[in-house]
């Protein structure tokens, strides 16, 4: 199966009910191959469901959900399918704590991709050069700062090679100081060309790298426009006041 | 307004300096947690008393009027006051061995020799977790083909005339070989989506644990083969270690359960989205974690399954205990079953011991190679 025009990740009509709790309605959206797309919206509506529904760790009962041209059916095949085109950074960096840095890295390849240890082993060390973490190779996710473990988590995920890299707010439980250096990393990964979706409250990473920015109120898209117009002239009252919310606690 | 706050703080520019020295010392020391007050110095006498008073009556009895070595039957055992140690150095052979035919001893004395050289190697740590097990399943093999024979050139020896400590080791062995999977898998089972495994294991577990074990040997032992068709004769050693793998495994998979509880759901997660199946995400993320957390707890179990061994030697296997009991049944030593069972304790003892040490270790072990990264 194909995908449509060339989206990458493409939902129309998804439903999710938590028991009586409708957390996602009528959820419909697409993201372009190479489109960064930035997910906001107050606490509790819905951006961690909607991007845990998109690699399959939440099921939804209603709509059609396809990645990487690959239709979220509930089946293992289609799980599996996803799962591999599409890297996942979690806000607690969810690292293995009993594996070395290297060995997280690896893992997934050679048990999920069949990859040859020794080739694993190679693009790892390239992964780690690139965030920066060559030094910490070989240590254990204990040792290292929040940041550094961050930057672990998504040189982990880039393993994949995926097509679509999904983040469920990367810096929220990071000291201060320590969010730059990780936005600096996907950054550089969207001028890559990457193709993103951001949960984030950091609206300047927004502002910069964002192609749209997608507001999420009480599981509905409220409002979705490029940074330049959501941040100037937003359309909905909801999104103004969260706008406004934003930009005095930062 | 204008008046200026109460409260304060100073700012300072100290290098940092190393704490203050505690007293030390065998006088400090005893101030401290001996004589710290009149009554507290009074119970550390009274107590100190005590101890030296009994200490110096077992000293005596347990060495200074005791008999090594007696020959004519103990003759010299009679009228001693002290203990009797003779009768371990008549009988040791069979305490160790059992029924086991007296020139194929030496077979049995390897198995140990093999089990304490193993433990000793595994206990430096120096080798992975991996080759340790392979290391211990292979000694494990070794000890039966060493026991029953059959192969090699070496002599065949059933099992109703395997006895002693290397029967205690093959018991103990299988219990833990085959029980530790067993557990792990009715620990899994538990909690499955699926409600048909997941009651299989549930009925197991509880049904297990609310019989004695005592009561779950006799039914495997001696009224299981009642039932079973006469052609299909299972060897009551057989029978009996799987009602102690069976017993082991319903303790140690609720212990296994515990550790599968605290692991955090994030790991599951992160290991889903690397496209890995149930049971990668089992082998190479689940298990190791949780069973680092509950290695203190298994080790327990694992000491007790130890200790149980000793129920065999009601189901008329010679384990030990059994060999012991047997050992001290010739009229000639009959008098002396306390220093028997003295040195079946003290065995017992230092095996347990270097068992609990080596938990220990390797629970430290766990604790400074895998640091939590939530
Ligand atoms: N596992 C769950 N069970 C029940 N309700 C949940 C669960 N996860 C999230 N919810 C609810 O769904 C809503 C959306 O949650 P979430 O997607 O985490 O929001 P966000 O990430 O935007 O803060 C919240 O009201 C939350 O309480
Ligand atoms: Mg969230």
């Amino acid at each position: 199966m194909s995908a449509p025009r060339d989206l990458v990740v493409e939902l129309s009509g998804v439903n999710k009910w938590y028991g009586q709790h409708h957390a996602l309605r009528d959820v419909s959206l697409g993201l372009a191959a190479g489109e960064k797309m930035v997910l906001c919206g107050p606490s509790g509506s819905g951006k961690s469901t909607l991007i845990r529904c998109i690699n399959g760790l939440e099921a939804f009962q209603q709509g059609d959900l396809v990645v990487c041209g690959t239709r979220l059916d509930g089946t293992q095949e289609s799980l599996g399918a996803v799962r591999r085109k599409a890297g996942m950074v979690f806000q607690n960096f969810n690292l293995f704590p009993h594996l070395t840095v290297l060995e997280n890295l690896t893992l997934g390849a050679v048990y999920a991709r069949f990859e040859p240890e020794h080739r694993a082993v190679e693009r790892a060390h390239g992964l780690l050069a690139r965030v920066q973490l060559t030094s910490q190779t070989f240590k254990f996710p204990g040792q290292l700062s929040g940041g550094q473990r961050q930057r672990v988590a998504i040189a982990r995920a880039l393993m994949l090679e995926p097509e679509v890299m999904l983040f469920d707010e990367p810096t929220s439980a990071l000291d201060p100081e320590m969010v730059h250096e990780v936005l600096d990393v996907m950054e550089e990964l969207a001028r890559g060309g990457q193709s993103m979706i951001v949960v984030t409250h950091e609206m300047g990473f927004a502002r910069t790298v964002a192609d749209l920015v997608v507001f999420m109120d009480q599981g509905e898209i409220v409002e979705a426009a490029p940074p330049q117009s959501f941040f100037e002239n937003p359309t909905t009252a909801r999104a103004k006041a969260f706008i406004g919310q934003i930009s005095h606690a930062t | 307004m204008g008046t200026l706050p109460r409260s304060f703080a100073r700012p300072a520019s100290s290098p940092p300096r190393r704490p203050p020295a505690d007293a030390r010392g065998v006088r400090a020391f005893a101030q401290a947690h001996l004589f710290q007050s009149p009554l507290a110095g009074l119970f550390t006498f009274l107590l100190g008393a005590v101890v030296i008073v009994a200490l110096w009556h077992i000293l005596r009895w347990s060495v200074v009027d005791a008999v090594w070595y007696a020959p004519d039957n103990g003759a010299a055992c009679r009228t001693a006051t002290g203990a009797c140690w003779a009768v371990i150095v008549e009988k040791y052979r069979v305490i160790l061995f059992g029924a086991y035919p007296y020139d194929q001893q030496w077979r049995g004395g390897l198995i140990v020799a093999i089990w304490l050289a193993w433990g000793a190697v595994s206990a430096t740590r120096l080798l992975g977790v991996g080759t340790r097990l392979t290391g211990w399943a292979l000694v494990f093999a070794a000890s039966i083909l060493l026991l029953g024979g059959g192969v090699a050139g070496l002599e065949r020896v059933g099992t109703d005339l395997w006895g002693g400590l290397p029967l205690t080791f093959i018991i103990f062995g299988g219990t833990i070989a085959g029980g530790l999977p067993l557990a792990i898998l009715l620990a899994i089972g538990r909690r499955s989506e699926l409600p048909v495994v997941r009651l299989l294991c549930v009925a197991t577990i509880e049904g297990v644990r609310g019989i004695p074990l005592l009561a779950l040997l006799f039914f495997a032992a001696l009224i299981l083969p009642l039932f079973l068709p006469p052609q299909l004769t299972v060897d009551k050693l057989i029978r009996a270690e799987i009602g102690m793998i069976i017993f082991f495994a319903a303790y140690a998979a609720e212990v296994v359960r515990g550790g599968l509880q605290a692991m955090p759901e994030g790991q599951d997660e992160a290991a889903k989205a690397l496209g890995l199946g149930y049971w990668l995400r089992m082998r190479k993320i689940i298990l190791p974690q949780a069973l680092a957390i509950v290695v203190p707890a298994l080790f327990n179990d694992i000491i007790r399954a130890f200790k149980n061994t000793t129920f065999f030697s009601i189901l008329g296997l010679f384990d030990v205990l059994g060999a012991t009991k047997a050992a001290l049944q010739d009229p000639n030593w009959v008098r002396y079953g306390t220093e028997g069972y003295l040195f079946v304790f003290l065995l017992y003892f230092i095996i347990c011991s270097a068992m609990s040490l080596y938990g220990g270790s390797i629970e430290r072990d766990n604790q400074r190679r895998v640091r939590r990264a939530t």
